[in-house]
């Protein structure tokens, strides 16, 4: 399955060591996760080639418990010296801190239900700089084929990496993935005008093809970004406003997930609690699913950050509350179980986060949702990108919308610049969400949305 | 450090081309309370050396953890090889850097072995005393959080032509949030400092108490703060919006790899860009000033910081280089290169950005104010290359014929920098650098530091419209 075999036995030993360091100090518990990475980055900077590097290194975080008292540290040292310290550290800083009842180190079972994620490539991991070389030529003749294309940076990586997560109750996980990430900032200027930056990101973790993916991706950009160039001004307003994919996951999804974290909810800073599990808490209109398993996005896995199996969640249907992100602190907290969703690397503590949302689909074509106009001015602001601020507390929103589409009668018209949009995530997904396009994007080997249609937006005119 | 300086010396002595060697041992400690409950206390230990070369006009950089000398000529190599797979591909070669003034010597900030002598558990106390004041500040304080964090930075750059520094610094931080509720409507008011130095230097200007009952009294009052109308408006920005202001709308703009990249600074060296009123620095050191959170000594390219003089009584005097940036300017570098951990190449980034004070009290400035809005508490902003920048606020107040009225939600504010910067009026003699506990993101990210006098201008507030 890997060729890491050398780099698998010292993430394994290093484990092995500080757990049983963690013990002889006077740990009664102890959870190590380890990683280990390689990777070689070629990057561009103002229509060149800019930089070549490679970096390639282990990392370990160990916690321990002592009775209900929990201590973590960290290192990139492989020195058994320098581990047996960091265990030392770990059990010091339990031994000071204050109990806490809801800390625990638990065993977990290996994954069963996940299915093979083919995650690793060895064509990928046997990638030469020279083939690097030409994938990254593909991604800056591709971008630069327009000669209104200013080129800020560009990046494309490729790597391998190892996770580990072991722990004393017998918990052991290990998983080994390949990639190849691409990355532009740019920005278009003509004699008139100078474009806001945009920025993509893609991921693969298969070498087929690869070349043809990263100039799909970057010709889809390119057009994006020259598109903008034409601007004019849009009127001040209040009323309907289309979210693009990318809009509806950065400005409605994400504040969302704040209050289905089970850290949040515990702590009674949600909106939602347990006894809202099953009620109508936002629009029939809207599902939204979490999985780890799409092995073409970022953010996939077999297990999470404390060794728990990932699995597929219906977060909401039809606008009722399904489910809620739990790692084993929040769950213990809640007397509910893990879902799988402890987040975080080996540097860090587990926090709660998601994996890759899918937010599910409506059964209106885009184009359609587009020839909506608003009775005020004859016309439908499309929001991309939003350089703002969200309130994930109360759920406002304020900021900037960067390169908004100006439409009218199911046409473009022109980009605007210097316009704000405000509005309450709340509002946006209850009454005010109007339908969803029946066809989704994938931003950024990321989550999946539909475009969404949502009234009582206020448009500000800078 | 000087055993391990020595080791990497000797190995840069056989380096066949320009090279620079940095060593960053980065130790962290955080700690984080809520509700009485301590939810996290850690510490974090990162060491390595980044190796960058420059060979036949290209960039090449490699970064290991294995320091002994067969680990450092392996980064070497594999740094020449990097620059050398890329040489022939580029279309402009990098020229060889021209003689710079370099730092050798030991240069340390104070603070670092006071915070270092401190027992993180006096830490976790006062963390914990922190916390309870805000739960305990009002009935209506559903949630109280408490964040310290401190890194301790250990470095050493040495290149081939000549930069020897060992340098030393200690930041720490304090983060408090307040989430009041009360009949089903919630919001959160934050507190947030952000230095180098010891700990004491964190509550210089506040007590810790004071921050708390602070954050705790803004939760409680924008509870019942309706919404800002949306437009173009007056506002005196504090001198935290102030440094949003300084480094987000300006500051990046001018930094020279932006520059060359097209901002909208482009060729406006020489030019009025502000109100004759306006004079802005990034400095690495302030001596009045000495604890400021992006202070240090030396940058990551070995080039001592400097105060630079950004804007001259509203004239564009200086961008922001690192070496490289400088040659192609035919400048001296700022000390402006600056990489977060080992592994990252140095870029460059802002320090210490701040607009100078004037002459007015903020009081003549609020009593001349017809109907405008005091815009204080910074959320984190962005800004782009046209100049275009948004940035959030907690606290808006409603300026009405001279007088402090009443309290809006928070809101974001937006505009053209230059314009906003040629539509200053009023620039008071009150002074901070107030950034708070922000870190600027530029593909890494960076402790920074910003401020200045309150300032009036006219901006764009993105609100509500009816």
């Amino acid at each position: 399955m890997t060729s890491l075999n050398r780099e698998t036995r010292r993430l394994e030993e290093a484990g092995s060591q500080l757990i049983s360091d963690a013990f002889k100090a006077g740990a009664d518990a102890a959870e190590v996760c380890g990683s280990y990475g390689s990777k070689s980055k070629i990057s561009l900077e103002k229509q060149d080639y800019h930089l070549a590097a490679s970096d390639e290194g282990y990392q370990f975080g160990i916690r321990v418990l002592k009775g209900q008292r929990q201590g973590f540290a960290s290192t990139n040292s492989l020195n058994s010296k320098e581990l047996k310290e960091v265990a030392n550290r770990a059990v010091e800083i339990a031994t000071f801190s204050p109990e806490n009842p809801y800390f625990s180190i638990q065993s977990v079972a290996e994954s069963s239900s996940a299915p093979n994620l083919a995650l690793w490539d060895p064509t990928l991991a046997l990638t030469s700089l020279q083939t690097q070389k030409e994938w990254i030529e593909h991604l800056r003749k591709e971008i630069l084929k327009d000669k209104r294309i200013r080129l800020n940076e560009g990046t494309l990586e490729v790597g391998k990496s190892l996770s580990l997560v072991v722990n004393s109750k017998g918990t052991h996980q290990l998983e080994s993935e390949t990639y190849c990430a691409w990355s532009l900032m740019a920005m278009a200027a003509d004699s008139e005008t100078l474009t806001s930056f945009d920025y993509f990101s893609n991921i693969a973790r298969q070498s087929a093809r690869l070349g043809d993916h990263i100039v799909q991706t970057t010709a889809r950009f390119r057009e994006a970004l020259l598109k903008n160039l034409k601007t004019g001004t849009a009127p001040s307003y209040k009323g309907k406003v289309v979210f693009s994919p990318r809009a509806v996951l950065d400005i409605l999804i994400e504040p969302l997930c704040y209050h289905l974290n089970g850290r949040v909810i515990l702590e009674g800073s949600s909106r939602w609690n347990l006894q809202t599990l099953g009620e109508q808490v936002l629009s029939p209109l809207l599902n939204l699913k979490d999985t780890a398993w799409l092995a073409d996005r970022f953010s996939c896995g077999t297990f999470d950050r404390e060794g728990t199996p990932t699995q597929n969640l219906q977060m909401i249907e039809a606008g009722v509350l399904g489910k809620i992100f739990l790692d084993h602190y929040s769950a213990k907290g809640l007397h509910q179980t893990s879902t799988g969703h402890a987040s975080g690397g080996s540097s860090s503590l587990p926090s709660v986060g998601p994996h890759t949302l899918l937010v599910a689909p409506g059964a209106t074509p885009f184009s359609e949702l587009m020839r909506q106009t608003n009775s005020n001015t004859g016309a439908l602001l499309l929001v991309h990108r939003f350089s703002g601020q969200t309130d994930p507390v109360t759920g406002d929103f304020s900021g900037v919308a960067k390169g908004a589409e100006w439409w009218v009668n199911g046409e473009f018209q022109f980009c605007v610049k210097e316009t704000l949009i405000s509005g309450n995530v709340f509002e946006c997904l209850s009454q005010s969400l109007l339908g969803l396009s029946a066809e989704t994007s994938i931003v950024d080997s990321g989550s999946e949305s539909p475009a969404a249609l949502i009234d009582g937006i206020s448009v500000t005119s800078g | 450090m000087k055993d391990l300086a020595s080791r990497i010396q000797q190995a840069l002595e056989s380096a066949p081309c320009w090279m620079e060697a940095r060593y960053h041992r980065r130790r962290s400690h955080s700690l984080q309370v809520q509700k009485g409950l301590v939810k996290q206390t850690k510490a974090n230990l990162t060491s390595g050396l980044g190796i960058r070369c420059l060979v036949d006009g290209a960039w090449g950089f490699s970064s290991t953890s294995d320091l002994s000398a067969e680990g450092i000529q392996k980064a070497m190599r594999q740094a020449i090889d990097c620059a050398k797979s890329i040489s022939q591909m580029k279309k402009s070669a990098v020229p060889a850097l021209p003689p710079t003034t370099l730092s050798q010597g030991e240069f340390t900030l104070e603070g670092y072995e006071a915070l270092e002598k401190m027992p993180l558990q006096q830490k976790l106390q006062a963390a914990l005393r922190a916390e309870s004041e805000i739960r305990t500040a009002s009935k209506l304080i559903q949630t109280s959080t408490c964040v310290y964090s401190e890194q301790f930075e250990d470095k050493i750059l040495i290149t081939t032509d000549g930069a020897r520094a060992l340098s030393r610094l200690a930041r720490n931080e304090i983060r408090l949030s307040a989430i009041a509720a009360d009949h089903g409507e919630m919001a959160e008011g934050q507190q947030t400092v952000g230095r180098t130095g010891a700990w004491d230097c964190l509550f210089t200007e506040h007590p810790m108490e004071e921050m708390g009952t602070t954050a705790a009294q803004l939760a409680v009052d924008l509870l019942k703060a309706p919404r800002i109308p949306g437009g173009l408006a007056t506002l005196i920005l504090s001198p935290a919006m102030v440094g949003l202001l300084s480094h987000e709308a300006i500051g990046h703009t001018v930094e020279a790899d932006f520059v060359l990249s097209g901002s909208v600074a482009q060729g406006k060296l020489g030019h009025t860009v502000a109100s004759p009123l306006v004079s802005l620095c990034d400095s690495g050191f302030l001596p009045q000033l000495p604890h400021a959170g992006g202070s240090l000594l030396v940058d990551d390219e070995g080039v001592p910081t400097q105060n630079t003089v950004i804007i001259e009584n509203g004239v564009l005097k200086s961008y922001l280089h690192n070496r490289e940036s400088a040659a192609a300017f035919g400048v001296a570098p700022t000390g402006n290169a600056r990489a977060w951990l080992y592994q990252d190449e140095p870029l460059i980034r802002m320090r210490n950005t701040y607009v100078q004070p004037g002459n007015q009290s903020l009081q003549e400035i609020i009593e001349s104010t017809e109907d405008g809005y005091l815009v204080d508490c910074p959320l984190g902003g962005q800004a782009d290359a046209t100049g275009e920048f948004m940035f959030g606020a907690q606290k808006v107040m409603k300026i009405e014929k001279g007088k402090i009225k009443h309290m809006y939600r928070g809101a974001t504010v937006s505009g053209q920098a230059f314009d906003v910067l040629r539509s200053v009026d009023a620039v008071s003699k009150e002074f901070h650098l107030d950034l708070g506990a922000g870190y600027c993101g530029k593909g890494q990210p960076a402790k920074v530091d910003a401020g200045g006098p309150y300032l009036r201008c006219q901006a764009t507030i993105g609100g509500v419209q009816e």
